[in-house]
């Protein structure tokens, strides 16, 4: 249990800014994501944490004492690899039992505590097994309980599930997360898998080329994106990238010229509306509405989806759920698309900030 | 401070590596360089031993004669080398393995051995020659430019064999289907899409036969006659008492490097403009021949591997014969062993110290370069690669003559000393061990090594616990070649000897100069044995993979 602090870490490589001044408080016991694409630099500052990256500039404090210069093998950081790196030449339990061996314990000390270590990711009989006798689920099972029996002050897991199929990862996402819980070890946990990242975790990070476009909780990061960016990362989402406003705040598009009293000022404004808040109907209340034609509906049982060409250009996704009881368009059917005010996220499009509308 | 220590330790090993190619390496290359440039008697500055190696018919005969010896010996080599790995690949050939093991047998005899042998069998006195000449069929002796490429031929093809067999083992079956399904016949589909889908592992062979073969010393020298090449010619500059002339030898060495560079260089340029990563979904299952087919197969496949393997067992049997001094009489007996053991133990001990010594060495500078090159990557280390290479391009006699040139004045006298012979085969079997390991290191993944660091293990235990043994098989497969190769060695311990640094392969060859074949030939078995059990320990070592070899 431990709290950790980044506080504006940045690392360059030549001709990248692989982290540009990112500043994060985990507390402690919480399950912390960083979320984001691929070379967004989340595995950087996951392995700046661990010790095996230097940063340029900025400063780790493990409970507020500075951990910067402390050498990985010094550090007390248990860590889990997407490709389980576990040790091939070595059994099961050598493997869990190597970071305890490394402290120097008995070796009855390190059988005991092994065993439970095993027990506790349920492979309890598989002590004596060598890694290739094992299924990659196992494997991670291993690496699991080889970072957990050495009671780590944080446990940083990188992208752990992306090598295991469909099932396997929500079912061990599952198990980690109950784990973490249940020992209340401080973890970060990377992943580019928004929706593991909405399930697991306590606070979402979300970075892109090298920065922090968000920190919340997966409701905060889900239903108040602060950045455009944000905004079309997680979840679907429309995004009208420009749309003029008028002097007292009426938003250009679609009929009705609603009026949003925020955006009073500017001249544009970028709009995004998530396609389950679409509404396929006129009646709605404070709406931009639009006139268009299905292009596409797709069916899938519980919801339709509907891509609608809109008359001006524009192309809308939007879902409507129970379709057998409210009516499915077909494709080429004129309809009206609504969005509802209260729905809409605005964002200045110069940088793509959050703009809050008043309720 | 951990992390700096660490750091430390590698940047310690990468400046001894840059150390170990600066004096080993650079000093003595750029010593013979600036020799080429001296003039012999004038002690002046000049171009003209260059000229002179250009320009005079002396020499230009000696090019020419390096370039017939380097294609020929390649073009022989892809011959023979190709359609045995066609066949041994693609068709149902019993034996397959029985074939390679006898290849890579064939590969790790030394050359001069196959040169005398094919004396013994073809020379003037050969009795094949005189057997077929009994049956009235007239052979001329194959002392020339054709005992040499037939030398070279028979010797180099499992370069391209193994390369070509391994390749076409993993080209995908369906993009032959597809070429076929196109409506391109048999032989379109193998020229149009196969060759050039093994045209990397094909000239990669080819490259190796090629540099091999200009810079192979003991050939031409044995079974040359008069045919000069570039290779003997520096010897022959360098050593002769009355004509010895540095400056020209010089001139000639560096001729031979730059022969050698360009041909690389052309080789990396016909590879890199095609990338063929292969996407291996199922593998390529041999075919059945129809009968005649499979036959006329058979008889190619095992001719070729067995015809290679004759010098082998020509000279293990002329061992055995008795002899009476340097002439052999009827019958059996261990004379030849008994002579070298009264006449010349120290020559067998001298051998098995120096390879075991610059083995010994080897493996240790090689595995911490490799792994250098494998995990971290920096300007230097990228030098430190390249430079690497000039040991593949620079024959032995080049380098033999560098250090004679180089390591002769105090303080570092090491002439004649068995110091530089070690030194010269550590140097010169240094990258293929840096290769391997750093091969070995990047199958390796990071990751592991870096689970073990944040368990606790500082980074040269989490080296010494984890990463090294999962590198010892690969290891001990690369000290085994590079031992097969060190205790074979001739041309550059034939610069660098003296009487008491004699090693077997230098005795060999001056027993096969002065007729003493018999002598020569228990030598030889015993560099037959000892390499033989050095295969069979490679194939242990690493789950019997011929490709270890090449």
């Amino acid at each position: 249990m431990a709290r950790v602090d980044l506080q504006h870490i940045s690392k360059s490589y030549p001709g990248v800014k692989a982290l540009d001044d990112v500043d994060l408080a985990v507390e402690s016991g919480e399950f912390f994501t960083l979320l984001g694409p691929s070379g967004c630099g989340k595995t950087t500052l996951l392995r700046t944490v661990a010790g095996f990256n230097m940063h340029d500039a900025g400063r780790i404090l493990v409970d507020g004492a500075r951990i910067d210069h402390v050498p990985a093998h010094r550090r007390n950081i248990g860590m889990v690899y997407q490709d389980y790196a576990i040790f091939p030449h070595m059994s099961v339990a050598d493997n869990v039992g190597f970071g305890l061996a490394m402290r120097g314990l008995p070796r009855r000390a390190i059988a005991e505590r092994v065993a439970r270590a095993l027990d506790l990711v349920q492979l309890g009989g598989l002590a004596g097994r060598m890694p290739h006798e094992l299924s990659g689920g196992q494997q991670q099972r291993v690496a699991l309980a080889r970072a957990m029996v050495i009671n780590p002050q944080i446990l940083l897991m990188d992208e752990p599930l992306s090598n295991l199929d469909a099932k396997l990862r929500v079912e061990l996402r599952d198990e980690i997360r109950d784990l973490q819980r249940s020992l209340g070890i401080t973890t970060i946990y990377v992943t580019h898998d928004q929706e593991e990242a909405l399930v697991i975790s306590d606070r979402i990070c979300v970075m892109h080329q090298g920065r922090v476009h968000q920190v919340g909780t997966p409701n905060d990061v889900y239903t108040r994106p602060a950045t455009i960016f944000v905004a079309s990362f997680i979840g679907a989402m429309n995004v009208v990238p420009e749309v003029p406003v008028g002097p007292g705040g009426e938003i250009g598009l679609g009929q009705g010229g609603q009026r949003v009293a925020a955006l009073a000022g500017r001249a544009r404004v970028a709009l995004a509306i998530r396609p389950e808040d679409v509404v396929l109907q006129t009646g709605a209340d404070r709406a931009l509405v639009l006139a268009g034609a299905v292009d596409k509906a797709t069916y899938a049982g519980r919801e339709a989806f509907y891509r609608i060409g809109c008359d001006g250009g524009l192309r809308v996704l939007a879902n409507a759920y129970r379709p057998d009881v409210g009516g499915m368009e077909s494709a080429g059917a004129r309809v009206a698309v609504a969005f509802p005010v209260s729905r809409l996220h605005f964002f200045d499009p110069a940088d793509g900030k959050r703009i809050e509308a008043a309720p | 401070m951990i992390a700096r220590l660490r750091l430390d330790f590698w940047a310690g090993v990468l400046l001894f590596a840059l150390a170990i190619v600066a004096g080993l390496l650079v000093w003595p290359l750029s010593t013979i360089l600036a020799a080429s440039f001296i003039d012999n008697r004038t002690g002046a500055a000049t171009l003209g031993n260059y000229a002179r190696v250009l320009f005079q018919p002396f020499f230009q005969t000696a090019l020419v004669n390096s370039m017939i010896v380097g294609f020929g010996g390649m073009l022989g080599a892809m011959v023979l080398g190709i359609p045995l790995a066609v066949f041994t690949a693609r068709y149902v050939i019993r034996g397959r393995e029985f074939l390679a093991t006898l290849a890579v047998l064939a590969l790790v005899s030394p050359p001069f051995i196959g040169a005398y042998a094919w004396i013994m069998m073809l020379g003037r006195n050969g009795f094949v020659r005189l057997a077929l000449e009994d049956f009235g069929v007239p052979v001329p002796p194959i002392y020339g430019l054709f005992g040499i490429l037939l030398v070279f031929s028979l010797k180099f093809y499992p370069f391209v064999f193994l390369l070509t067999a391994s390749s076409l083992r993993t080209i995908n079956p369906a993009i032959e289907e597809a070429a076929e399904g196109l409506g391109a016949g048999v032989w379109r589909r193998f020229f149009k899409v196969t060759l050039p889908l093994v045209f990397p592992a094909v000239s990669a062979g080819a490259l190796l036969t090629f540099v091999l073969s200009i810079a192979d010393f003991g050939t031409p020298a044995i079974v040359g006659g008069r045919v000069r090449v570039l290779a003997t010619t520096a010897y022959n500059l360098f050593t002769s008492e009355m004509t010895g002339n540095p400056g020209l030898a010089s001139a000639t060495s560096m001729v031979l490097i730059v022969v050698s560079m360009i041909v690389v260089a052309l080789q990396r340029w016909a590879v890199g403009r095609r990338n063929v990563a292969g996407t291996l979904v199922r593998k390529p299952v041999p075919k059945r021949l129809g009968l005649p087919a499979s036959i006329v197969a058979h008889l190619l496949c095992y001719g070729i591997v067995l015809v290679s393997c004759m010098p082998s067992l020509v000279v293990i049997y002329t061992s055995f014969r008795r002899t009476s001094g340097p002439v052999f009489q009827p019958g059996f007996g261990f004379d030849s062993y008994e002579r070298i053991l009264r006449e010349i133990p120290h020559v067998i001990g001298n051998s098995a110290a120096y390879s075991l010594t610059a083995v010994a060495l080897i493996v240790v500078t090689g595995t911490l370069i490799g792994y250098i090159l494998a995990r971290r990557e920096s300007p230097l280390a990228g030098a430190l690669d390249g430079a690497l290479l000039v040991p593949y391009i620079v024959p032995g006699v080049v380098l033999g003559l560098a250090f004679v040139v180089t390591f002769n004045v105090k303080p570092l006298e090491l002439t004649g000393t068995a110091t530089i012979i070690v030194l010269m085969l550590f140097i010169r079997r240094l990258p293929y061990a840096v290769r391997s390991s750093a091969a070995i290191l990047k199958q390796i993944r990071g990751s592991i090594e870096e689970a073990a660091i944040s368990l606790g293990a500082a980074p040269g235990r989490a080296f010494l616990r984890i990463t090294l043994p999962l590198m010892v098989p690969g290891v001990v497969a690369g000290a085994l070649m590079s031992f097969i190769t060190a205790i074979n060695e001739l041309s550059s311990s034939l610069i660098l000897y003296v009487g008491r640094t004699m090693t077997m392969p230098v005795r060999i060859y001056l027993s096969v100069l002065d007729g003493e074949f018999g002598t020569a030939a228990a030598l030889s078995t015993i560099l037959l044995v000892a390499s033989g059990l050095a295969v069979y320990a490679v194939f242990w070592v690493s789950g019997r993979n011929e490709n270890a070899f090449v």
